[in-house]
């Protein structure tokens, strides 16, 4: 197991410098540099001007010939500055987007997870009945409305109709001063939609997979002499058919930690929220490698740690799996 | 019943989330919240800057001079605005009529300080021109510094500056058209200490510049005692992505009338991207008013209908033309070099292209995709000084289309809807059109209508969209030589307003400078590294003459009487089709004073010290 491990964590070397190659490429490559905006949105701005700031930020050269300098200061732990932002890129990343996307999407991942698992037991243990044909309902639903418009009906109602909660961004400006409390329960306030809304459509997915799973669990032989033994319904459900019938959506779960990390472009752009996933699509976008890159990379990174993770995983938990 | 109070109390959770947080904006704050679909990338001055952070600025800075609403050119840090009357703006020439140079006396004001209480002096002057030009520093335009020969100095507040080349746009401050402006005077206390520690390291320029010059605390905020400007408002915060706040500075010159607290004494900026959003935060009470951009592409009217009483509805000049550029490269001057598919098109021949404006009801598409708009014939915006109001209109006629078509032998000759004709080395080729431009839902809107307009005269148009950042790369936009987009490309470009009328005149975009020695090196072509904005390739010889003549004319009114004559040649030449005027829209509270748009300076930001609640006793002047 150990040599597996250190086998896989060692190949996770060549895998992400091969992944920066490629991506550092592909941005390279594509039409556009970053001054093209200096460009276009300024009619004084002359050839000579552009040559000029080509020459200045090393533009000029070959894209392999930037990326060995780009990847002589990343394994130094320098990725470099944001040409839009002017901070450092990982800078950002990583104190200005993630931890707003953790935020959000970490809490929506809890909540669908939260509501999916009793939602899911409740329509399974009363099959056919007014509530699992609502939820059922409501699952369709959630599954086939898109996500942005969910997010622009939610705020329709909730912030211009009755004026409940705010149409969207992180919080109010200024209210910091105010005082903690009032800061905090502005930010929760700021939450609620963009997490209902994000959470819909795995909430909706695995309160189909968690009824299947528990419909199949209860007319397992093992429940049935459970029942036979007279253990109370309570404890056939909770301790012996969720267990099991849970399994499979902690399977999903996991896969979906990776997205958890990368934002969710739709409900990031409706809601106003700074999170890891606008910024990719914008850095893209503005030509902004720095900041693409180092999004991008630590990405990578995780799928390849995630994978590892899983693999190890499966390992611990199902005896026949082997990796000596 | 039990249904019944399980859905009062999750109404009463919601009703206390909400009183919970009431919004900060309006007169009980006194202070103003405006929204913003865009956000600057940062607020250093070096850089050219998009309308957004212009209109940040405005708040931040005030240059030498400033436009106000009916575009007279006031004096802004300077005490009086250089003129010849007042004998401050001086131009020599030789005997035989040549220019030698311009002098322009200026004088800083006594009362004017920075931010945080610096005096401004002559000495700011003098760094923000050596900053200006420093081969290290990345400032985007120096189409104007570069015509300066020198800057004298004579005490702590008088300063000449003496011009080797002509400049009429002397005292502009129009940043945007960037010809003319003195950049905003950068306070040479807060930036010479990053500006030498930049030139201290050449050798690793590219990335110090970035990372301590244009990520300096001055630029990014991340210090805010270090965003010192010379504007109506002090920075206090900027919380990226979501918003950015000043507040009001007492010892700022330009005073509103009456009690100066009665007037907005905090201004957040809130930078929310989506539209709809926006609106939502508009008509759910978070914001006060909506810059001059965030709701470009509505109709006034419609959201009129939805403002109600609470919020004023207006629609500004944008200043901005959309237009269909051609490729102009099919025509004999470029070649073999040129493009092929353009000269099989019979684009670079004025025919085709008065047949393509007639074909296109120009009128109706206006209406259909960008309400408000007006359809114009001109480079330059109504309103304009050097505008021309008596261009032919080209009014939609396809049946003269046809016959234009027609003229230049094309016909349907297979009968399947698509014009033909034989080229002369024999080949048959159909007149099918490539248009491409980004992928704004108004553009998609307009391709779809041309589909409809052009195949009735027996044109197909074959649609593409590209996002904006490959549009408008060099390695597309500047390649129509070598048929990157052979046919049409659709975007827009300021017509101007003011004493610069367009970003044609600042920025040459199908004109040629007639007095260098290679004719066409504004043109991006593989011999010149496709290098030049002439990305069309449309060269008139008479109109290059005007365009410069125009660019050396100090008389304002003979420098528009030119502008009008270019407009001539323009208007039947057609290098491009201008579909209409865009118009922008501004939407604010009733109650709100003086909050109005400048079409000169193209900002409502151009006063915002005079901004206020009229609930609270501002004065409403305009």
């Amino acid at each position: 197991m150990l040599s597996f491990l250190v086998r896989r964590l060692l190949l996770v070397i060549p895998t992400l410098f091969l992944i920066s190659v490629v991506i550092y490429a592909l941005l390279a490559l594509k039409p556009g540099d970053p001054l093209d905006e200096l460009r276009f949105g300024n009619p004084g701005f002359t050839h000579a001007d552009y040559e000029r700031l080509v020459k200045l930020y090393g533009l000029d050269k070959p894209w392999y010939v930037r990326y060995w300098y780009w990847l002589g200061r990343a394994v130094r732990g320098d990725f470099g500055p944001s040409r839009r932002y002017g901070l450092p890129a990982a800078e950002f990343i990583f104190r200005q987007r993630l931890p707003n996307t953790l935020l959000l999407s970490g809490l929506a991942l809890v909540v669908a997870f939260g509501v999916a698992v009793p939602a899911g037991v409740l329509c399974a243990l009363r099959r056919h009945s007014f509530v699992d044909y609502t939820v059922t309902t409501l699952n369709f639903l959630g599954i086939s409305v898109p996500v942005f418009w969910l997010g622009i009906m939610l705020i329709y109602l909730f912030s211009v109709r009755l004026g409940w909660l705010p149409a969207g961004s992180l919080g109010t400006p200024g209210l910091a001063a105010q005082g903690l409390g009032a800061y905090l329960w502005d930010r929760v306030r700021h939450l609620i939609l963009p997490v209902v809304t994000l959470s819909s459509i795995q909430m909706a997915t695995w309160t189909r997979f968690m009824r299947s799973s528990m419909l199949e669990v209860i007319h397992d032989e093992y429940i049935r002499t459970a029942r036979a033994k007279g253990l109370p319904e309570r404890t056939i459900v909770l301790k012996h058919a969720l267990r099991n019938a849970v399994l499979p959506i902690i399977t999903l779960v996991a896969l979906a930690v990776p997205g958890v990390f990368s934002g969710a472009v739709l409900t990031e752009t409706v809601f106003n929220w700074p999170g890891m996933g606008r910024a990719i699509y914008d850095a893209i976008l503005a030509n902004d490698f720095n900041v693409a890159m180092v999004a991008l990379m630590f990405i990578s990174l995780l799928i390849l740690v995630f994978n590892i993770l899983a693999d190890v995983a499966y390992a611990l938990v199902d005896p026949r799996i082997r990796y000596d | 019943m039990h249904g019944q109070s399980w859905a009062v109390r999750v109404g009463t959770v919601f009703v206390l989330l909400g009183l919970g947080g009431a919004a900060l904006a309006g007169p009980a704050l006194n202070n103003l919240v405006i929204g913003a679909t865009q956000e600057p990338d940062q607020l250093n001055i070096w850089e050219g800057a998009a309308d957004t952070k212009e209109n940040i600025l405005a708040l931040l800075f005030l240059g030498l001079t400033y436009f106000d609403v009916d575009g007279n050119l006031l004096p802004g840090l300077a005490t009086e605005v250089p003129t010849f009357a007042n004998g401050r703006l001086r131009v020599y020439y030789d005997a035989a009529g040549n220019f030698l140079r311009q002098e322009v006396d200026w004088t800083l004001r006594d009362d004017a300080y920075w931010s945080d209480g610096t005096p401004i002096t002559t000495a700011d002057v003098v760094f923000t021109f050596e900053v200006q030009n420093h081969p290290l520093i990345p400032v985007t335009f120096r189409t104007f510094s570069n015509k300066i020969a020198e800057i004298i100095v004579h005490d702590a507040k008088n300063f000449t500056i003496v011009y080797k080349e002509p400049n009429p746009f002397y005292a502009n401050p129009s940043g945007r058209i960037g010809l003319a402006r003195f950049y905003d005077l950068a306070p040479k206390h807060v930036w010479e200490p990053i500006f030498l520690e930049a030139e201290a390291q050449p050798e690793k320029a590219a990335e110090i510049i970035t990372a301590k010059f244009l990520g300096a605390d001055p630029a990014t905020g991340r210090d805010p005692a270090k965003v010192v400007g010379s504007g109506p408002f002090k920075f206090v915060e900027w919380r990226k992505n979501q918003y950015l706040r000043v507040v009001r500075r007492p010892d700022f010159f330009l005073k509103p009338p009456g009690p100066e607290e009665n007037y907005i004494q905090e201004v957040i900026v809130r930078f929310i991207i989506h539209e709809p959003t926006l609106l939502a935060a508009l008509f759910a009470g978070e914001l006060d008013a909506t810059d001059d951009i965030a709701l470009s592409g509505y109709d006034p009217a419609v959201l009129a209908a939805q403002a109600g009483e609470m919020f004023k509805v207006e629609a500004v000049p944008s200043g901005f033309i959309e237009m269909l550029n051609f490729n102009h490269f099919g025509h004999e001057r470029y070649g073999e070099e040129g493009c092929a598919l353009a000269r099989d098109l019979l684009l670079h021949d004025v025919r085709t292209r008065q047949a393509i404006i007639m074909a296109i009801d120009r009128e109706a598409l206006a209406e259909a995709v960008f309400p408000g708009a007006i359809v114009t014939n001109s480079f330059v915006v109504r309103g304009d000084v050097g505008y021309n109001p008596d261009l032919y209109p080209w009014p939609y006629d396809p049946e003269r289309a046809k016959a234009l078509l027609a003229e230049l032998g094309w016909k349907d000759s297979d009968g399947n809807g698509i014009l033909d004709r034989i080229t002369p080395d024999g080949r048959k080729v159909e007149f099918r059109l490539p248009h491409v431009t980004t992928p704004a839902p108004f553009r998609i809107r307009t391709q779809e209508l041309l589909m409809e307009y052009l195949a009735e005269v027996g044109i197909k148009l074959e649609p593409t969209n590209l996002p904006a950042a490959v549009l408008f790369s060099t390695e597309f936009i500047n390649r129509g030589s070598i048929c990157s987009w052979p046919g049409i490309i659709e975007y827009a470009a300021g017509g101007g307003i003011g004493e610069v009328p367009a970003d044609e005149i600042s920025g040459e975009l199908w004109a040629d400078d007639p007095t260098t020695p290679e004719p066409l090196d504004n043109v991006p072509r593989r011999a010149n590294g496709f290098a030049g904005s002439n990305v069309g390739g449309w060269v008139h010889e008479e109109y290059d003459r005007l365009h410069f003549a125009a660019l050396n004319e100090f008389d304002l009114e003979k420098r528009a009487a030119i502008i009008r004559e270019m407009q001539v040649i323009f208007n039947r030449e057609l290098p491009f089709i201008p579909l209409y005027e865009r118009v922008g829209i501004i939407m604010y509270k009733v109650g709100l004073a003086n909050y109005v748009f400048a079409p000169i300076a193209r900002t409502p930001f151009w006063n915002a010290w005079m901004w206020g609640w009229v609930e609270r006793g501002a004065v409403r002047v305009y």
